[in-house]
């Protein structure tokens, strides 16, 4: 086997430290990381270029519609509140209380000889009950038998048309004052009449509120 | 395998080779990559929203045409409710108005009075005020008031009248009468 000198060996040992230098190394793999960063990034950027050429053509598309769209839903708010109001106010009218048939049934009970003096009524708030008072007086050989016979009227008639109704004396005294009422003189009395009723109809079927007619006779 | 033995002078370069790395990475994710992805995200959030926007549109245009369809009676009777009450200021034309009706019904003697007026609570009725009224009339018969008064609560639906007071006269024939009522007016 034949010897051989490396002759040469200082120099190859630099050569192979040179090769060997950490921060050469470094520098190759810094500069593949950043190659591979900058394609990446690269890839990056077109997609984002790709994503705002979209998003161009779908803002020029709703540009595009948004007028009509805007009105559409204001109108279409506009008329929810016009249905809702309408609805609000169809409630309102259609729970008033009319005063003008509740006159008429009392005029139908006041009787010849039970003259009405004064007439005071209201409605609750909520419109739930109607509260009048009727102040009048009556004349008769029994003056509070004709003033029993008005509540007792008014409790029959009103019964047919409201609910809850309920007839009451506040007050019934007689008078010392005499009447003449067709040629005969007849005895008088003060009588004043609580009401109080729901003015919602009377349920089908429910009877009328007991008169109390049936026990006198 | 023998690992090489790296000397002071190496182990300096790859401590500095890893700290390049590091501030590489940082520059990159923080100043190049980070604002690239965080305004890709908000132009896709943008355009999410958009579309879902434009594939709404054409719901709500048809909603709209079809709502208008179905609001045609509400819109009518809301104008007409409009059109009971005038323009200006309701002290204004409501007395004259109410002194007009009476008189029209065989009650020459009216008068009406503010009492007071509020608004609603409600958002449907936020442009609407709830007026409330004190109407005199010092002779009226029974018969002539009750047909009045059913005029009245018929041909003005947005008025209602909360209180009645009749008292007689002594001369028996008339009545005298006052009414509390209230009326929705539109604020205009």
């Amino acid at each position: 086997m034949a010897l051989q000198l490396n002759l040469l060996h200082e120099e190859i040992t630099a050569q192979r430290q040179r090769q060997r230098d950490p921060l050469k190394i470094g520098m190759m793999i810094l500069g593949g990381l950043f190659a591979v960063l900058l394609l990446y990034y690269l890839w990056n950027a077109y997609r984002t270029l790709a994503i705002k050429s979209q998003l161009g053509v779908v803002e020029r598309d709703w540009a595009k519609v948004e007028p009509s769209v805007t009105a559409a839903q204001k109108r279409a708010e506009e008329l929810n509140n016009i249905i809702k109001t309408t609805r609000t106010l169809d409630e309102y009218i259609d729970n008033r209380f009319y005063w003008a048939p509740f006159l008429q049934i009392v005029s139908r009970c006041v009787a010849p000889n039970a003259q009405l003096t004064s007439l005071d009524g209201g409605v609750a708030e909520d419109g739930k009950s109607v509260s009048i008072v009727i102040d009048g007086v009556a004349a008769g050989r029994e003056p509070r038998a004709a003033a029993e016979d008005l509540r007792q009227m008014l409790l029959e008639q009103l019964g047919r048309a409201y609910s809850d109704v309920k007839v009451e004396f506040r007050g019934l005294e007689d008078l010392d004052s005499i009447v003449s009422v067709g040629g005969a003189n007849l005895a008088m009395a003060r009588y004043s009449i609580g009401v109080t009723f729901n003015p919602t109809a009377p349920k089908a079927g429910a009877s009328a509120p007991p008169t109390g007619r049936e026990k006198k006779r | 395998m023998n690992a090489p033995k790296l000397n002071k002078d190496q182990i300096q370069k790859i401590v500095l080779s890893v700290m390049g790395f590091i501030f590489l990475l940082y520059v990159y994710s923080n100043f190049f990559l980070g604002p690239l992805q965080r305004s890709r995200a908000s132009m896709v959030a943008t355009m999410q929203e958009k579309q879902k926007k434009l594939d709404h549109s054409k719901e709500d245009l048809q909603r709209a045409a079809a709502l208008e369809q179905q609001a045609k009676n509400a819109t009518t009777r809301f104008a007409s409710f409009k059109a009971l009450i005038p323009e200006g200021a309701p002290i204004a034309w409501f007395p004259p108005r109410m002194k007009l009706f009476f008189a029209n019904q065989q009650i020459d003697r009216a008068g009406a009075r503010l009492e007071g007026s509020t608004g609603f609570k409600q958002p449907e009725l936020a442009n609407w005020n709830r007026y409330n009224w004190i109407i005199d009339l010092p002779q009226a018969e029974y018969a002539t008031l009750g047909k009045a008064i059913a005029e009245l609560e018929n041909t003005e639906p947005l008025l209602s009248i909360t209180h009645v007071t009749i008292h007689t006269q002594p001369d028996a024939q008339f009545q005298q009468v006052t009414l509390a009522a209230t009326n929705y007016i539109l604020k205009k």
